[in-house]
C-alpha cells in the first residue's frame, strides 16, 4: 500500500506522492461560456472547469447529483440539438460547448400545509399555470433525473395528488425544466405540494408510532433509559455485549417478549 | 366491447361522478369503458386557433397513446375534450406538412399515423348500439318527465366535428324519447351556457342559466337534459345561485344524460351521485313516480 | 482497456467469480466480531489510530488534545480578518437569533423558533451556498428512531453508547434517543413520505451497529426528501436567509458572550455585520479538509468552519480525534470516487466480497469497524485495484432482487442505480465497488442537552457538535442527531433571547487569538475558516486520482 499516511492532509492543497500528470489517455477540447480549454479525458464536467482554472462559488453543491445546483446546458461541436446535465455526473466529451445556470428565478407559492385539503383542484388553485400546459413535454426532456416531469404537472393539472408525488419523487429541484417551460410553470415547486399534500394527508397512519407518542407522552421509557443512563460503566458494557440483533434473528430465536 | 376512454381533467375532478355512473351504464349495456395506459391534458378547444400548431401537441399526444395501446378508437364523455380531440386529428388529416412538424417535433414519441377515430360516447350510443336497442333494455320508462335537451356549443360547432346537425340538433331528444320521457323545445338549446365567464363573470352566467332555464320551464320541462360538465356546472350550480338575484327565476334540476339513463335502466339512484347535483334531481323523479 | 458492462475487462472476470460463487454466498453467515476483535482491527487499519494522521493542538482552549492534523491546521491557522478590519459600529441585521448554516440543523432550528414565538423577521439564517446546500441533502440511507414495539428508546441509547465506544455524553444522547419518535411524527405531519409497509407501519430496516430494526427512510433519498420539506416549509414561513454570505467570524460582546457574526459576501466581497442575541453554528462537517487524504461524501462546502469560528471564541472541541470513514464510497469508475453509496444496500442483503468473490466480514458492523475490514482485506491484496489506482472490494448488489424480488433495487435504491447508470454500470446485474471515504465529522463543537457551548449565547447543533455520538456515530442518527438538536436549539434559544440584553460589541478575541499564535511562532500563511476546497487545475487531477489512506 501507498505511504501516504506519512502525509499530513492539508486544509489547502494535496501534497500527495501521485503523478499529477496528465494522464495518457489524453484530452478533450471543450469550450467554456465560448473559450477553448484542454481538459484531460475522464474528467466530470465539473472537474474539468476546475481543472481549466475556475473556482465554483455558484453551481456546485453536493458534487453528487442530489442537490441541482450544478445545471448544465451545452450542444456538442456542429450538432444543433441542446442537452441537459448535471456537471457533476457527467463526462466531459470533445467538443462539448456548455454554459452552466446558476439560478432559476421561480415563484413558489405561499401556503400552510396545515392549512390545506387534499382535493382534486387543491394544486391547481395554488398554482393555475399547470392549467397552460400544452404537454410539449419540453421540460421531460430537460430532465436529468428521467422524470416523466410533463406527467406529474398532468397529474397534478386533474388532481391525482398520490401519483404526481409518484412521480415527481426523484426531483432534484434544479430548476431546469422551469426554464425550458413556454408556458413558465415551476414544475419543482408544483411537485414538492403534490408530495407534501400525499405525506400529510394521503399516507398511512402508523399506528405503532401512534402507541409509542403515547407511552411518550406517559414517561413509559423513563424509567429504562434512565438506568442506563446513571449505570456504572462496566455494566453497560456487558449489556451492549450481550444486545440481541433483530438482523440475525436473535428476537425471534427466543420468542420472548422483550428484547 | 372494450373501448379506449379518454377521460380529460374534469371527468376526474368536478365530473368524477359523471365518469362513475357512465361506467355503470356502459357496463350494463356491455360495454366496458377502458381508461387510456397513459393521457394528457386535451390543451381544451379555447387554444385551438389557426395559426397555432403548438396546441396541437396536447391533442395530438393522446392519439398518438391510443395507437400505441393499440387501438383504432377513443370515446370521450367530455364535450370539450371530445371536440379538441376531432379538431386536431381533422387538422392533421387535412394538413400533411402539419403532421410532419408535429411529428418530428415530438421525437421522442412514436409518429401518429392517422390510424386512430375519436368519437363521443353519445355517438356510440346512437350509431353503435342504437337507441332502439336501448330503448328494449330500459327497465322503468321515464313516464311523465318532460326534459328539455340542452346541447350547448362544443357537441355541434365548427360542423366539422360536430356529431349532430348544428342547427337543430336531435340526438339528445331521441335519446331522451327511448328512455320514455317527453321532451320540449328550446330555442336557447344550442346557445352558448357561459364558458369559461363562470370564472371571472359569473353573472354573465347567471343571466345565461336563468334564460335558458327559463324558456325550458315556460315550456313545462321537469329538468334539463346535457351532456358536457362545464354546461352542467354553469346551468345547475350558478342557475342556483341565480335564484336570488334573477327576478322570478327559479332553477329546474339539471341531468347528465347517463344518470337519466342509469335510472330508466333500473339501477339505484345511489349510482348517480345525485349528491353532486345543485338542485336535487330525486325530487321531480320521486314526484313522477319513477324513483321512490 | 477493454469495457464491459462499464467495467474494464480484468474487473469483469473478477465479477465473475462473485456470480459463481453469489448462491452459496448468499447463505454464508459471517459472525460479527468481538468487542475485542473490533479493536484489534481498528488497532491495526482505522486511521483513527495510525501514525501521522492527528497531532496536538498547540493554541487554545483544547491545547494539548489529539485532532487530526487538517484540522489542527485550521485551528493554527489566522483569522481571515482582525478587529481593525470591521467597523462594529455599523451593524447591518439586528435579529432575535441568527442560524450560521442553511442545512437541516438550521432550518429545523429556525421552524422550531419560529414555533416557539421567535418572528420570521426577527432572524436570520446566513449560509455558505445555497439554502440546502448541505450533507443533510446527500444523506440516503435513514433516519433512526424507537418507534416500534419490539424496540424503545432505551435500547436505541444502549447502541448509540455501544456504537460510540462508551464516550458519548450520557444526557446528550438520552435526548436523542428519546426525542426520536416526535421526531418521525413531526415529519410525517409536515408531509415527509416514508416508506411503507403494508401494514401502514414504516419499513425500517437495520443499520451497521444497531440491535433493531430501525431506519425509516425515504427512498435512497431520505436526506433530499426530508431537507425539501423542511426548507419549503421555511420558504412558506418567509424566513429570512441570505445565501453565499458565510459567517467568517463570530462577533462577541464585552461581557464575553456571542452576539452575531461577520459576514462575507462570496460574490460581491461585501461585508456584513450580524447582531443577535442567540447565535447558532449549524455549518455542518468537515469531509472537503480530506483529511489522511480520503476522498469524501460531503458537499462542497464542508470545510469545518464552525469548529474555526467557535474555538476562536473559546469553545471547546471533542472528538477530533476520530474521523468516520463510511465502508462503501465510491471507488469505481473514477468520476464518482468517494461518493456515498447507501449502507442501506448492506442493509437490504448486499455482502461485502474480494476479488475472489469470498465474503470477508460481517456486512453490518459499526461503520469505522467495517471500513477498518475493507482496509484490511485490500491491505492483505485481496482487494481490486482500478485503473488509477484506487482500492476496493465488491459489494454484491444483485443478490438484493434475490432476496426480495425483482424491481426491489430500481424501486428502493432508486438514486443508487440512477448514479450507475449515468456511467454505464447496471448495479442490479452486477456488482459495485467500493471502499472507505470520509463521511462524517463525529466530533465537534461540544453542546448540552438545550444545545449550548461553552460560551453563553453561542449554541450549536448538527454535525458541528461535538458529544452526540462519541468517538463513531451509527448510520441514522446524524438525520436524527440534525433534526433533535436543531429543534431543540430552535426552542431553547426562542426562550434564551427573551432575557438577553447586548453589551458593547467586540472582535478583540480574535486579536487575542491572533497573539497565541504568535507567541507560538506560527508562521503558517494559512487563513482560516477555509470557506472553499481548492480544486482548480492541478488540484483537479490529484483529486480525481486519489489514493486513500490504507
Amino acid at each position: 500500500m501507498s505511504d501516504n499516511e506519512t502525509i499530513q492532509g492539508s486544509a489547502e492543497n494535496v501534497e500527495a506522492d501521485i503523478n499529477c500528470e496528465i494522464p495518457e489517455k489524453g484530452t478533450y477540447r471543450i469550450y467554456i461560456m465560448g473559450k477553448a480549454y484542454d481538459v484531460p479525458v475522464g474528467l466530470t464536467i465539473m472537474k474539468a472547469i476546475e481543472f481549466a482554472g475556475y473556482q465554483f462559488i455558484r453551481s456546485c453543491g453536493c458534487r453528487a447529483g442530489f442537490c441541482g445546483a450544478c445545471s448544465t446546458v451545452y450542444r456538442k461541436e456542429d450538432e444543433q440539438k441542446l442537452h441537459f446535465a448535471l456537471a457533476c455526473q457527467t463526462l466531459v466529451e470533445e467538443g462539448m460547448y456548455l454554459v452552466q445556470i446558476p439560478f432559476v428565478p421561480a415563484t413558489k407559492a405561499k401556503y400552510d400545509i396545515y392549512d390545506l385539503k387534499p382535493e382534486e383542484n387543491t394544486i391547481l388553485s395554488l398554482y393555475p399555470e399547470i392549467a397552460k400546459c400544452v404537454s410539449c413535454n419540453t421540460c421531460t426532456k430537460a430532465c436529468p433525473q428521467d422524470i416523466k416531469v410533463m406527467m406529474y404537472i398532468q397529474n397534478s393539472l386533474r388532481g391525482n395528488i398520490a401519483k404526481a408525488a409518484e412521480l415527481s419523487f426523484d426531483c432534484i429541484q434544479c430548476g431546469m425544466c422551469a426554464m425550458r417551460c413556454p408556458a413558465d410553470i415551476k414544475h419543482y415547486h408544483v411537485g414538492q405540494l403534490a408530495r407534501r399534500l400525499y405525506g400529510k394527508y394521503l399516507d398511512d397512519e402508523s399506528q405503532d408510532l401512534k402507541k409509542r407518542m403515547q407511552e411518550m407522552r406517559d414517561g413509559v421509557w423513563d424509567e429504562e433509559i434512565d438506568k442506563l443512563v446513571d449505570m456504572d460503566e462496566d455494566a453497560i458494557v456487558e449489556l451492549y455485549k450481550e444486545r440481541k440483533i433483530e438482523a440475525r434473528g436473535d428476537l425471534d430465536k427466543d420468542c420472548k417478549e422483550g428484547n | 366491447m372494450d373501448l379506449l376512454y379518454y377521460p380529460g381533467c374534469t371527468l376526474k375532478t368536478s365530473a368524477k361522478s359523471l365518469e362513475r355512473t357512465a361506467f355503470k351504464v356502459m357496463e350494463s349495456l356491455g360495454h366496458r369503458l377502458v381508461e387510456m395506459d397513459e393521457w394528457n391534458c386535451c390543451g381544451v378547444v379555447a387554444s385551438l386557433t389557426e395559426d397555432d400548431l403548438m396546441h396541437h401537441l396536447a391533442p395530438l399526444r393522446n392519439l398518438i397513446h391510443a395507437q400505441d395501446q393499440g387501438y383504432q378508437k377513443i370515446v370521450a364523455l367530455c364535450d370539450m375534450c371530445c371536440n379538441t380531440l376531432k379538431q386536431t386529428n381533422l387538422r392533421v388529416a387535412q394538413n400533411e406538412d402539419d403532421l410532419d412538424t408535429l411529428n418530428s417535433f415530438m421525437d421522442k414519441e412514436s409518429d401518429y399515423r392517422k390510424s386512430v377515430s375519436v368519437q363521443h360516447v353519445l355517438e356510440f350510443l346512437r350509431d353503435d348500439v342504437s337507441f332502439k336497442v336501448l330503448k328494449k333494455k330500459v327497465k322503468k320508462p321515464l313516464k311523465g318527465l318532460k326534459l328539455m335537451p340542452y346541447y350547448g356549443c362544443t357537441m355541434l360547432r365548427p360542423r366539422q366535428v360536430a356529431i349532430d346537425d348544428p342547427e337543430e340538433p336531435t340526438i339528445l331528444s331521441d335519446l331522451s324519447r327511448a328512455l320514455g320521457a317527453e321532451t320540449v323545445d328550446n330555442p336557447y338549446k344550442i346557445e352558448c351556457c357561459g364558458s369559461y365567464h363562470t370564472i371571472k363573470n359569473k353573472e354573465i352566467v347567471r343571466k345565461r342559466a336563468a334564460t335558458i332555464t327559463g324558456y325550458a320551464t315556460q315550456r313545462g320541462a321537469d329538468a334539463i337534459i346535457l351532456s358536457c360538465p362545464l354546461c352542467q356546472y354553469n346551468i345547475d350550480t350558478r342557475g342556483k345561485e341565480a335564484e336570488g338575484s334573477i327576478e322570478g327565476h327559479i332553477q329546474i334540476p339539471v341531468f347528465y344524460y347517463p344518470q337519466l339513463m342509469a335510472i330508466a335502466m333500473g339501477m339505484d339512484p345511489s349510482d348517480c351521485a345525485f349528491e353532486k347535483n345543485a338542485v336535487d334531481p330525486a325530487r321531480v323523479l320521486k314526484e313522477r313516480g319513477i324513483i321512490k | 482497456m477493454n469495457i464491459i458492462n462499464g467495467y474494464p475487462e480484468y474487473m469483469m472476470c473478477s465479477i465473475e467469480l462473485v456470480e459463481e460463487k453469489r448462491e452459496a454466498n448468499l447463505n454464508a453467515d459471517i459472525q460479527p466480531l468481538t468487542l475485542a476483535e473490533r479493536e484489534k482491527v481498528l488497532n491495526e487499519n482505522h486511521p483513527d489510530f495510525m501514525e501521522g494522521t492527528r497531532r496536538e493542538v498547540t493554541v487554545g482552549v483544547d491545547k494539548g488534545k489529539m485532532m487530526y492534523g487538517g484540522i489542527v491546521d485550521l485551528l493554527e491557522a489566522r483569522p481571515i480578518i482582525s478587529s481593525k478590519d470591521i467597523d462594529l459600529s455599523k451593524v447591518d441585521f439586528d435579529v432575535d437569533i441568527l442560524i450560521i448554516g442553511g442545512g437541516g440543523a438550521g432550518t429545523v432550528a429556525a421552524l422550531f423558533a419560529h414555533e416557539n414565538g421567535i418572528p420570521a423577521e426577527n432572524m436570520l439564517i446566513a449560509t455558505k451556498l445555497r439554502h440546502g446546500d448541505s450533507n443533510s441533502m446527500m444523506s440516503q440511507g435513514g433516519i433512526q428512531a424507537a418507534d416500534r414495539p419490539r424496540d424503545n428508546p432505551a435500547q436505541h441509547y444502549l447502541d448509540i453508547y455501544g456504537g460510540g465506544h462508551f464516550s458519548n455524553k450520557k444526557d446528550v444522547i438520552r435526548a436523542l434517543a428519546m426525542d426520536g419518535p416526535e421526531i418521525i411524527n413531526w415529519h410525517k405531519d409536515i408531509g415527509v413520505m416514508y416508506d411503507r409497509t403494508e401494514d401502514g407501519n414504516f419499513q425500517e430496516l437495520s443499520g451497521g451497529g444497531t440491535s433493531r430494526n430501525r431506519m425509516h427512510s425515504c427512498k435512497d433519498y431520505t436526506g433530499m426528501e426530508i431537507m425539501r420539506n423542511i426548507r419549503d416549509r421555511s420558504r412558506n414561513l418567509d424566513i429570512p436567509v441570505l445565501e453565499f454570505c458565510p459567517a467568517v467570524e463570530l462577533i462577541l460582546d464585552d461581557s464575553g458572550a456571542v452576539s452575531g457574526a461577520v459576514l462575507f459576501n462570496m460574490e460581491t466581497h461585501d461585508v456584513h455585520t450580524v447582531r443577535a442575541k442567540a447565535t447558532i453554528i449549524a455549518t455542518g462537517g468537515s469531509g472537503r479538509l480530506h483529511l489522511s487524504n480520503y476522498p469524501t461524501t460531503n458537499h462542497y462546502g464542508a470545510t469545518g468552519d464552525g469548529l474555526v469560528m467557535a474555538y476562536h471564541t473559546g469553545a471547546n472541541l471533542l472528538d477530533l480525534d476520530t474521523i468516520q470513514i463510511h465502508p462503501t464510497g465510491d471507488a469505481f469508475p473514477e468520476a464518482i470516487v468517494g461518493i456515498l453509496t447507501t449502507e442501506k444496500v448492506r442493509g437490504l442483503g448486499a455482502k461485502p466480497l474480494n476479488k475472489d468473490g469470498d465474503p470477508f466480514v460481517f456486512p453490518l458492523e459499526p461503520r469505522d469497524v467495517e471500513s477498518a475490514c475493507f482496509i484490511r482485506e485490500c491491505k492483505a491484496g485481496r482487494g481490486l485495484i482500478t485503473p488509477t489506482g484506487m482500492n476496493g472490494v465488491w459489494l454484491d448488489s444483485p443478490m438484493i432482487d434475490i432476496i426480495h424480488g425483482k424491481g426491489t433495487i430500481e424501486k428502493k435504491l432508486a438514486g443508487e442505480v440512477r448514479k450507475f447508470k449515468r456511467f454505464g454500470i447496471d448495479m442490479t446485474k452486477h456488482p459495485i465497488l467500493v471502499y472507505p471515504t470520509l463521511h462524517y465529522q463525529n466530533g465537534g463543537v461540544e453542546i448540552n442537552p438545550d444545545c449550548e457551548t461553552a460560551i453563553p449565547g453561542l449554541f450549536a447543533a448538527g454535525e458541528v457538535t461535538g458529544g452526540v455520538h462519541g468517538k463513531n456515530r451509527l448510520m441514522g442518527n446524524s438525520v436524527l442527531d440534525y433534526n433533535v438538536f436543531g429543534r431543540r436549539a430552535g426552542i431553547f434559544t426562542a426562550k434564551y433571547v427573551k432575557n438577553r440584553t447586548i453589551g458593547k460589541l467586540t472582535l478583540d478575541h480574535l486579536d487575542k487569538y491572533n497573539r497565541m499564535l504568535d507567541d507560538l511562532n506560527i508562521k503558517s500563511g494559512r487563513k482560516a475558516p477555509m470557506l472553499l476546497p481548492e480544486y482548480r487545475e492541478k488540484e483537479a487531477l490529484a483529486r480525481a486520482l486519489d489514493l486513500p489512506m490504507s
